[in-house]
């Protein structure tokens, strides 16, 4: 049963399509999401989200219609979202914002108190829960994010970019806290750090250019990096352009950036 | 069995014996299971018999099989963790990201500048010049608290259910709720020189503002704030900037007093405001609609 399905999605940013009729449906567990950069995550996300509109297409989560009004809120209440450019109010103490963003996504309120401790206690802030933002570094800040995307125990959680600004030790800690968190809800993950994707998600997605070019195990993905004798200096990295090359075809290969 | 079709009917003792034991033909099994869903009495009575089974043991362990398994809650903590606040409270709170930043400041500036000219500079159309500014500041305190390009959280606000009209109005009230006094007790401070009455900005004021949301729901926070504020402003200061200095005063006050004075004209203002709310409600659907981008 899948608890995210899209069928057909299109998104048009002017004249370019961000995203090309894309088919994808993710159940519970930790989905990578990989792609050169302009491959379409973001647009992706965003619209999972209920953030931005597609041109095109139908994506149902949680069994919910996200284009019906009603079922938009059903969704919301259930989402947990943590955008590429992460913004807040930086006066607030982080008890306050993830409290904040509880109330916004109707969390009961006598559950509020109890939930935001938890959330900012998963993500490793305890003690700095009634520290105002502006003092956070900037993996600290990255981290209130992630609390206040997890406060009401989202069914699915969409996280752009977490591990932008988390240093190597946070980010090991954070990989634990994402394969807790697909245990029972489903969580995409998008990334341009390929060792964020072999060690924490159940399952891979590649986007190249709006379309879906590969999707497997990130076993399967490294099992084809050892397979090729492509650039990349671990066997994942070489699944990854080895996948990319596949998807483009012959001869799109001198186009390719290694990354 | 009695009649399935009868209105009222209870599990009698032996139809409930015989359903625990599994001894009931499966038609009248279904029959009561779905007389159970409406009727508490009769579920209570099946599931003590239930209970007593092979299958209630079963039930029993695992149930707390479950619960031992089970994490412990946390303790909550009560007394004062913000979260924990009275309704009026919150929302205050909830309002707060509206009354930051450049706009709280702006306000206190608009009515001590008017103080200062009224007051220390002698200036008599201190009042009228506050009275045509007046209206503005609130449509700013909107366009500057909602929306992609005023509000950091956004991205954030626009994928919760309580981020559309919801948070708008919470944050239009508390703008509303600091410019409305503020300004006209500033305005009755002010010698008055001709210019209308202190409150007589009050209407038009609301009527902008709302006539703000309601256009925001097309063309977005900021662009509406531009087009209220600006058909204002165009309405009653263009017409005065033509006029020679020292006649300036005495032209915006009469300009004001076409816009503002008599019982018609606030009506009209009036009128303009529910229409504007009628408006804003009919549109609300697109406070939470995803943006076309």
């Amino acid at each position: 049963m899948s608890s995210l399905r899209v069928t057909g999605l299109s998104v048009r940013h002017r004249k370019t399509l961000a995203l090309d009729s894309v088919d994808l449906a993710l159940g519970t567990g930790v989905h990578g999401l990989l792609g050169p950069n302009g491959a379409g995550k973001t647009s992706l996300i965003r619209v999972l989200a209920t953030v931005a509109r597609p041109s095109g297409g139908r994506v149902e989560i949680l069994g919910q219609d996200s284009a019906d009004r009603r079922g938009r809120s059903a969704i919301r209440r259930r989402l947990g979202y943590l955008p590429q450019e992460f913004g807040y109010y930086p006066g607030f103490t982080v008890r306050e914002f993830v409290a904040y963003v509880a109330w916004l996504k109707e969390v009961p309120a006598a559950g509020v108190p109890a939930a935001v401790e938890r959330a900012v206690a998963r993500v490793g802030l305890a003690d700095r829960i009634d520290a105002r933002i502006r003092t956070l570094s900037g993996g600290m800040v990255r981290r209130v994010g992630i609390a206040q995307a997890i406060v009401n125990d989202p069914g699915v959680l969409l996280l752009d970019e977490p591990t932008a600004g988390l240093d190597p030790e946070q980010r090991v800690e954070f990989r634990e806290l994402l394969r807790e968190l697909g245990a029972r809800a489903t969580v995409v993950v998008s990334t341009h750090l390929v060792e964020d994707v072999a060690a924490a998600c159940t399952e891979v997605a590649l986007l190249d250019a709006g379309r879906i070019a590969y999707r497997g195990t990130p076993e399967a993905l490294t099992a084809l990096g050892t397979a090729s004798d492509g650039p990349g200096d671990h066997p994942i990295e070489r699944g990854y352009t080895a996948a990319l090359r596949a998807h483009r075809g012959p001869g799109a290969g001198a186009r390719e950036a290694v990354r | 069995m009695t009649d399935g079709n009868a209105r009222i009917w209870h599990a009698s003792a032996d139809l409930v014996a015989r359903y625990a034991d599994g001894s009931l033909p499966e038609p009248d099994a279904w029959s009561l299971e779905k007389h159970l869903e409406s009727c508490a009495g009769c579920a209570g009575r099946v599931s003590r018999a239930v209970r007593g089974t092979a299958a209630g043991e079963a039930l029993t362990q695992v149930r707390e099989a479950v619960l031992a398994r089970a994490p412990e809650p946390l303790p909550v903590r009560r007394a004062g963790a913000p979260g924990a606040l009275s309704r009026p409270a919150r929302l205050l709170w909830a309002a707060g990201p509206a009354v930051r930043g450049a706009w709280l400041p702006a306000v206190l500036v608009v009515a001590a500048a008017a103080m200062a000219l009224g007051h220390g500079g002698g200036f008599p159309g201190a009042r009228a010049l506050l009275l045509a500014v007046a209206p503005v500041v609130p449509v700013a305190g909107v366009a500057l608290s909602y929306g992609p390009h005023a509000d950091p959280l956004h991205e954030i606000t626009a994928a919760t259910p309580a981020g559309g009209l919801r948070l708008v109005l919470i944050r239009t009230a508390a703008v509303l709720a600091v410019s409305l006094p503020l300004l006209t007790l500033t305005g009755l401070l002010l010698p008055a020189s001709g210019a209308p009455a202190a409150a007589a900005w009050l209407l038009p004021g609301l009527a902008l503002t709302l006539g703000t949301l309601a256009l925001a729901s097309f063309v977005g926070c900021r662009a509406a704030a531009g087009i209220t504020a600006g058909g204002w402003l165009g309405t009653v200061l263009l017409p005065v900037s033509a006029a020679p200095v020292g006649e300036a005063t005495a032209r915006l006050a009469d300009r004001l007093a076409g816009c503002l004075d008599g019982a018609a004209t606030q009506g009209a203002w009036a009128a303009a405001a529910v229409l504007s709310a009628v408006l804003l409600a009919a549109r609300r659907p697109a406070y939470d609609r995803p943006a076309r981008r």
